[in-house]
């Protein structure tokens, strides 16, 4: 395989990982605020999340071996585990592998989570909202293509609907701290009276 | 302060409450009820089984059954159990445990020490309210096999919730958890753990002390024993008296000139006083052993409805239905409650109810809903003419002891 068609590879499974991830962060949003997909029962938003995200891990192994296979730049196996030592692009290539460092720990404690318990699962799950926006931030200063019509309308789209869900989400939790017992009866007696 | 009465007509000597209301040291406590010994574990549990003793916290859950249980899943887990003395007693009517700590701690502290033994524990404790200071110069008296360590709790009505209280030891916040796995296997820090409510506690180093057969001598062959009531007259002082089982309600509270009772607390029921002239002391609805007369010049609607706006507040906010639901309920009774149009209030309450039922990680809701039910079918009438306008109570001073009510 000559190393254009690795570099052209490495570019078409980033950009995918990149549409994958905002579907399964949005999927994720979705199930925390038990919203239900058209067409599809209640349970099968979480099991849409748990698909999509091992698919999203799927592409990412690739897109990260490909990196790795091609010779055209040095990029190590260590330099995708371990943040910041590559020679090529150190700081880019750096948050890429911050990015997939936190998603293993998020991959890993689900799959372990009946072992673990929901408690610790839930704690290192929270890590995924850190992850999609160091890897996008990863995308931006390392991907040939940024700057293009289409990567940048892809990049908008993708920060939109994430930042949008996160606000809907942040409010929901915030509406249900307020929902205590007290407000609750000053509303129902106000209701009533 | 309460005071204690023994009742001469009751035919029983008082076992649990030192008489003359005056706190037991520990010289006087070994004085009146001897030493204690603590013999084998498994004789004791012998013991207790013939006993016939249950859980005075209101669920009378058989006492052996459950230090079976605590001691087995000590065995599965290879963990040493934790002991909980439940002296918390959130139920505000309630003030049975508060006096016993108070008169008879060394009974108490026997009884917590039997059970430890019992089941083989490495630690124990006493949860409390806050305040009670005189506990720890008594456990400072005593020389006991295992340290005793006292917890005081927040006052709050779900604070001696089983799984609450086990949060509370290991460190969390005193808010229920669900009932599985049971706090038998699964409380305190993960170990099995054994909360009694302290009369429970007591009645053990009686039981261990003079045996089965003495124990079986008060109450009835079903439910033997006897057990501690705070009684709520209107115009007395609040007292709490030790009644065998099977004893008249009569005998108990005077019935002329009152309209019903409140049987068990504010998880409990109201009943009649015709009812209430024809029952007898049950371990069955007793709940925590709160009996309160109301009287015809009272209104027992707007007493509920009072009750009802404590429990709603009380809810540990954790589960939808109880959330959502009793605050619900607490309006449409305060409705109910005012003389006036009704509209379908009533069916209304009814049909929440029925939702909110064992809907819960613990069995708020399903108390609230059990005084909720009696309420309307207790003073189906006072509601019939509160929905023509008016109401038959003379007297609109409120009766029930309710914390921190905002009028």
């Amino acid at each position: 395989m000559s190393s254009e068609t690795l570099w052209y590879a490495n570019r078409a499974t980033g950009a995918v990982c990149l549409v994958l991830f905002t579907v399964v962060v949005l999927l994720g949003i979705a199930v925390r605020l038990r919203t239900r997909l058209p067409g599809l029962p209640r349970f099968g938003t979480v099991n849409l999340h748990r698909t999509l995200s091992l698919s999203a891990t799927a592409f990412l192994a690739l897109h990260i071996a490909v990196a790795v296979i091609d010779g055209y730049v040095n990029i190590t196996v260590l330099d995708a585990v371990v943040p910041f030592v590559s020679d090529y692009q150190p700081l880019w290539l750096g948050l890429g592998t911050v990015a997939l460092d936190l998603l293993l720990a998020v991959l890993i404690t689900s799959l372990l989570r009946e072992r673990i318990g929901h408690r610790t699962w839930r704690a290192v799950h929270w890590l995924a909202y850190a992850s999609w926006p160091i890897a996008l931030i990863h995308g931006i200063g390392i991907g040939t293509d940024t700057g293009t019509d289409w990567m940048t309308w892809l990049t908008v789209s993708c920060v939109a609907t994430v930042v949008a869900a996160f606000a809907i989400r942040a409010a929901h939790s915030a509406r249900a701290a307020r929902r205590t017992p007290a407000a609750l009866l000053r509303t129902a007696e106000g209701a009533h009276s | 302060m309460t005071t204690t009465t023994t009742f001469t007509d009751v035919y029983m000597s008082p076992r649990l409450l030192a008489p003359g209301g005056t706190a037991a040291d520990l010289a006087t406590h070994e004085l009146r009820y001897g030493p204690l010994s603590y013999g084998d574990p498994d004789g004791l549990l012998r013991t207790v089984a013939e006993s016939g003793l249950t859980g005075r916290g209101g669920a009378a859950f058989p006492t052996y059954r459950k230090l079976v249980a605590v001691a087995d899943a000590s065995r599965r887990t290879g963990r040493a159990p934790v002991v909980v003395a439940n002296g918390a007693e959130g139920e505000p009517a309630s003030r049975k445990d508060k006096t016993l700590l108070r008169l008879s701690p060394h009974l108490v502290l026997d009884g917590l020490q039997l059970a430890a033994r019992a089941v083989g524990a490495g630690e124990a404790h006493l949860a409390v309210e806050d305040g009670a200071s005189y506990l720890e110069s008594a456990l400072s008296q005593r020389n006991d096999p295992l340290d005793v360590k006292v917890i005081r709790l927040p006052k709050r009505f779900l604070s001696g919730q089983a799984s609450a209280l086990a949060q509370y030891v290991s460190g969390n916040a005193p808010l229920p958890r669900h009932q599985h796995p049971p706090v038998r296997e699964r409380g305190v820090r993960k170990a099995p753990t054994l909360v009694q409510n302290v009369e429970t506690l007591a009645h053990l180093a009686l039981v261990a002390r003079y045996g089965a057969d003495w124990f079986r001598s008060a109450g009835t062959p079903n439910q033997p024993g006897s057990t501690l009531c705070t009684l709520h007259v209107p115009g007395r002082e609040v007292r709490v008296v030790e009644a065998p089982f099977g004893l008249p309600l009569d005998r108990l509270l005077p019935l002329q000139g009152m309209s019903a009772v409140l049987v068990g607390g504010y998880h409990g029921t109201w009943i009649s006083a015709t009812e209430a002239a024809q029952r007898t002391l049950d371990a069955g609805n007793l709940g925590a052993g709160v009996l309160a007369a109301l009287p015809t010049t009272r209104c027992g609607v707007a007493e509920t409805a009072r009750v009802l706006r404590y429990l709603a507040l009380q809810s540990a906010g954790q589960c939808g239905p109880c959330l959502n639901g009793l605050p619900r309920i607490a309006s449409a009774f305060r409705t109910l409650a005012t003389p006036g149009p009704q509209f379908n209030t009533r069916q209304d309450v009814a049909r929440w109810s029925g939702l909110i039922e064992g809907r819960g990680a613990c069995h708020h809701p399903d108390g609230t809903v059990r005084l909720v039910r009696s309420a309307l079918t207790t003073f189906a009438t006072e509601l019939d003419a509160h929905a023509r306008g008016l109401c038959t109570a003379t007297d609109p001073t409120p009766l029930l002891p309710i914390p921190n009510e905002a009028h």
